[in-house]
């Protein structure tokens, strides 16, 4: 009797701790970046406020108006920051998948000479640090003439996401044993249609996840996109942020609102697909 | 002679190896020999200027480098071993709920919505001493009626750093070792349980080794990243104040922007690259090594 | 015209209207002079200098010509733009915005503005601004109407307290007043200080910030950074009193704590959350600081000339915007005449009426006769151009930034106590020395 009355307490105290312990993990998490939504509907001067304002006397749309107003008065050209964002961060993505499928694929399905050489150096090439690279990248880009364009953001983006798309995917090839692609082949299919029908369907989730890592990384960019775009031509949200400094003041309401615009397409994309991330991580993990 | 074909690996291979020479290869190579010019950014004939293992020679006889490089060794270790161990309680907790897990998943990916660069804002205002949010919280609560120089006070400035680099990454930890605790499978649990294992030793001897491998790719993969981080200290501390928080990566970025000596910091960047290189490799060694200790290697 | 007038700012309405009429009626004369012409140009971003931007239009349609602004981004940014732009070569655009603290960087990207601008144009800007922008004798920028100068922004009432003042007097000796010393300053901040809820004063902790600073108390104080062959002379008598002067401030908790750690935001902030009592301040702010719905000191604030040294010299640290013309431009001539019409006295007038200083003689009187009706923008006015009148700029070498890179540890170091002054001092001294000798100065 006695010990199961333990055994009760204890396991209700565990339960208290757990939800203790992740309720204020979810609070560190989620509080500073919801200080910044609510930062975006609150005054300047409530922000910095000394004594601190803690329950906020006003909210209003003052920084989300003045960002869509005209220049000279806070205007900020979202709009097009936000599809020069889309835009790259798409394109970069989808092309830093198929470059991944075809390469995930190659290390999955061939044997070859020194492949754990080349793998480890296909992935040495993104612990390049942004600050080392970006310059000599600036260099070359414009010999080329592509900076400040679409086509350059997507080429240093592609780069890269490509060696971790190529690592997750090539987990997932190998999930899907050899000898179901050669039925299929067996079966009248051609190589390329049992990528397609057999061993693709396996790996869909494993691309997803990589997708959406790689659709963050893109988004989310800063030291590279900053060097290599200039005007609103390619300038991407998070290089248009710095528009709401100048040498002596930076309006962070202002840049509080820009950045709301920039999680929420996010969020509601990671919502939507994490259920296919966690499954791709899952095989993506243990089959090297 | 046989008409040249090259093998289907390597046709398959070589967008990615044509897209990484290209973005990332030759510049590599050009800034490996601009290394050993005097290259400066203003002087564009220097960059013909060969000066040999000068600013090789320089950097490895600088203190104040090796004082970066230490400190960036440090926040490397410090950072990825927190990271490991909150994602790791992070992932359990979140795993052991019942219902709205899919709500609790993208409440805890939430940090990686965040541009490093908006990191680096958010944790300047929100550990600024005078009217951030950390301290303001702290002298309303009666805890402290000092203002906590968060930004500046040697040990805290590396500690709100650390934060700030934890606090977006330990998420990325917490979604890949989640994925690894779904998919550990029920059979080896269900028979420790029987043979009258505790819970903690269970965790020890069944969940841990089979969550290794997420462990190390989550290593491996922020490894990779981990250099992102300086966009959060540049805008946080800028490697200030004296020289604190001073990282390799803010010190190449203020020597070959702000400075222009272009040849000197991709020196010294050479040399964190080779660091980051070596995390990575290390990482990638212990995660086959796991692998196979499951029996599921290559 | 009319969508243009919609999209101004009520601020600078009338004097956008005044000057719309000016120069509608003087560009027929020199129709079409660059027909067919594209001007690619590289400007400055921010709310603070895009509504000049907004004229540009009037001048295309006067010359027929084209501005096609290729970059706009934030000055720091800017400035590392245009070096990888010197160093891949990509230097054939036309305008750039500059910087006098920045220009003599790029001394090999910009062409003497001296050849293309008439003498007549050029001595109807302030003087002293014109040898800023002149470098081995060549004109490399034509300042715009955003002339920095620091001068001393400060908390009304703090002055209006009568017991506070006789408590001052007993302790100190003297009259409490708007301080005309940088020691009165530094008594003051301490006297005012109550932290962590207020501090007497706070200044600029890092980056070309605060050696500017202290460049400024160096010379208030009788000395100076640099001997005439740029050897470092700041590790002197002079050198070390204006660095314990931010040290004692420290010490005493006068200032924030943090504040080796602000930049020009932060201090701006600072004071406008009404925690600070005195802020030597950029010009840029006066607007800010007295607006009520963005800072809390709106109303209260006052604004004096900067305070002096012990050497009787005022700090005046100054600096300045304008617009250069690259030596690779294709058409320098339509170049200088898009440059001349940004820094021409309608659009200096229409960029100071938001707040900014001018650069043009006339425009400075025009000013101030505008504020006439507003004693708060009078006293703002008085104050900057009393600090402008004897204020200097940086000294003129290319390694400038770098040197400031070099100092600033050091000056933190001392100010937060892991060095003395003088440990500080001569560590600074030797670094900047072999920077020069490595860079063959001397």
């Amino acid at each position: 009797m006695a010990t199961n009355m333990n055994h009760r307490i204890r396991r209700h105290s565990l339960k208290g701790l757990h939800f203790f312990g992740l309720f204020s993990a979810m609070m560190v998490l989620c509080v500073p970046g919801l200080w910044i939504v609510l930062n975006s509907f609150r005054p300047t001067v409530e922000i910095m406020a000394k004594p601190p304002v803690w329950i906020p006397n006003e909210l209003n749309l003052d920084h989300y108006r003045a960002m869509f107003g005209g220049i000279g008065e806070g205007g900020v050209p979202v709009l097009t920051y936000f599809t020069n964002s889309l835009i790259i961060s798409v394109t970069s993505t989808v092309i830093a998948i198929l470059i991944g499928m075809a390469g995930g694929y190659a290390f999955a399905r061939y044997k070859f000479k020194f492949k754990g050489g080349v793998f480890v150096a296909l992935m040495v090439t993104r612990a390049v640090p942004g600050v080392a690279l970006s310059l000599p990248l600036f260099i070359i880009f414009a010999r080329v003439g592509i900076i400040d364009t679409h086509l350059g953001m997507v080429m240093a983006y592609v780069a890269l996401n490509v060696p971790f798309t190529i690592w997750l995917i090539d987990g997932f090839f190998r999930q899907v044993p050899p000898e179901l692609a050669e039925a299929a082949e067996i079966d009248g299919c051609t190589r390329w249609q049992a990528f397609w029908r057999v061993e693709f369907p396996v790996a869909r989730s494993g691309i997803a996840s990589a997708g959406i890592f790689a659709f963050l990384t893109s988004w989310n960019e800063y030291a590279l996109a900053s060097q290599l775009t200039r005007s609103t031509t390619s300038k991407t949200m998070p290089v248009g942020l710095l528009d709401f400094t100048s040498e002596f003041t930076l309006n962070w309401g202002g840049m509080c609102a820009l950045a709301v615009l920039m999680i929420i397409p996010a969020l509601i994309l990671t919502f939507l697909v994490q259920k296919h991330l966690i499954a791709g991580l899952t095989f993506g993990g243990v089959k090297g | 002679m046989k008409r040249l074909k090259l093998p289907p690996w390597l046709v398959l291979l070589l967008p990615a190896i044509i897209i990484l020479s290209a973005v990332v290869l030759i510049p590599l190579v050009f800034s490996l020999y601009s290394s050993f010019t005097s290259y400066r950014l203003t002087r564009p004939d220097s960059i013909f200027n060969w000066v040999g293992l000068f600013n090789y020679e320089k950097a490895v006889t600088d203190v104040k480098f090796w004082a970066a490089f230490g400190r960036t060794v440090l926040l490397l270790a410090v950072a990825l071993n927190l990271e490991m161990l909150l994602g790791l309680g992070l992932a359990l907790m979140v795993s052991k709920v019942t219902s709205g897990q899919r709500l609790l998943r993208t409440m805890m990916m939430f940090p990686m919505m965040f541009s490093p660069i908006l990191v680096g804002f958010q944790f300047k205002f929100i550990f600024n001493d005078n009217v951030g949010l950390v301290n303001n919280a702290l002298q309303s609560l009666g805890i402290t009626d000092q203002a906590i120089p968060w930004l500046v006070d040697g040990n805290l400035a590396m500690f709100s750093i650390i934060f700030a680099e934890v606090w977006t990454a330990t998420s990325v930890f917490g979604i890949l070792i989640l994925a690894g605790l779904y998919a550990i499978p029920r059979d080896p649990l269900e028979a420790a349980k029987v043979d009258g294992c505790t819970s903690l030793q269970s965790f020890r001897y069944v969940t841990l080794p089979f969550l290794m491998p997420f462990i190390y790719i989550a290593m491996a993969i922020r490894s990779l990243d981990v250099a992102r981080a300086y966009d959060i200290v540049q805008i946080m501390t800028n490697g200030g104040p004296a020289r604190r928080t001073e990282l390799l990566w803010t010190l190449i970025g203020r020597t070959g922007y702000v400075d222009a000596r272009m040849g000197y910091a991709n020196a010294m960047g050479y040399i964190s690259i080779f660091l980051a290189i070596f995390f990575t490799v290390y990482f990638f060694k212990k995660l086959t090594q796991s692998r196979r200790e499951l029996g599921m290697g290559a | 015209m009319r969508t243009f007038l919609k999209g101004a700012s009520s601020a600078i309405l009338a004097t956008a209207a005044a000057v719309t009429a000016v120069v509608s009626v003087s560009s027929i004369g020199q129709a079409a002079e660059f027909d067919g012409v594209t001007i690619e140009a590289k400007l400055i971003g921010g709310q603070q200098y895009e509504a000049l931007y907004a004229r540009i239009p009037e001048w295309e349609a006067a010359t027929g010509a084209k501005v096609n602004i290729i970059s706009k981004k934030n000055h720091f940014e800017l400035d590392k733009e245009f070096k990888s732009d010197i160093a891949a070569g990509t230097t054939d655009w036309c305008v750039g915005s500059n910087h006098s603290s920045f220009a003599s960087q790029y001394s090999a990207l910009y062409t003497d503005l001296g050849d293309l601008v008439s003498k007549d144009t050029v001595a109807e800007f302030v003087q002293a601004n014109i040898k800023a922008a002149t470098f081995d004798g060549k004109l490399v920028m034509l300042p715009r109407a955003q002339f920095d100068v620091s001068a001393l922004y400060y908390q009304k009432d703090l002055y209006e307290d009568a017991e506070k003042a006789a408590a001052f007097e007993d302790k100190y000796g003297y009259p409490l007043a708007v301080p005309e010393t940088w020691a009165q300053v530094k008594d003051q901040a301490i006297f005012f200080a109550d932290p962590p809820n207020f501090y007497g004063t706070q200044y600029a902790g890092k980056d070309e910030a605060i050696v500017g600073r202290y460049y400024e108390m160096v010379v208030a104080e009788g000395g100076k950074l640099f001997n005439d062959d740029f050897s470092p002379a700041f590790n002197s008598e002079e050198g070390k009193r204006a660095l314990q002067w931010f040290v004692d401030l420290y010490d005493a908790g006068a200032v924030p704590a943090g504040t080796t750690n602000y930049l020009w935001d932060d201090l701006g902030n600072g004071f406008a959350s009404g925690t600070i009592g005195l802020n030597l301040d950029w010009p840029g702010w006066a607007g800010f600081f007295n607006d009520p719905s963005a800072s809390k000191v709106a109303g209260n604030v006052g604004v004096a000339p900067a305070p002096k040294g012990s050497a009787g010299v005022r700090t005046g640290w100054s600096g300045f915007h304008g617009f250069s013309v690259t030596e690779d431009c294709e058409n320098k001539e339509a170049a200088a005449s898009l440059v001349e019409f940004l820094t021409n006295e309608d659009s200096q007038k229409l960029e100071s009426a938001a707040g900014p200083l001018p650069s043009r003689t006339a425009v400075w009187d025009y000013v101030s006769e505008q504020a006439k009706g507003d004693p708060y923008r009078s006293e703002v006015l008085a104050a900057f151009k009393e600090t402008a009148a004897t204020a200097f700029a940086v000294p003129p070498t290319p390694l400038w930034i770098e040197t400031t890179n070099i100092i600033y540890p050091e000056l933190q170091a001392a100010i937060l106590g892991d060095k003395t002054v003088d440990e500080a001092l001569a560590d600074a001294q030797e670094s900047v020395d072999e920077l020069m000798q490595e860079e063959g100065v001397y």
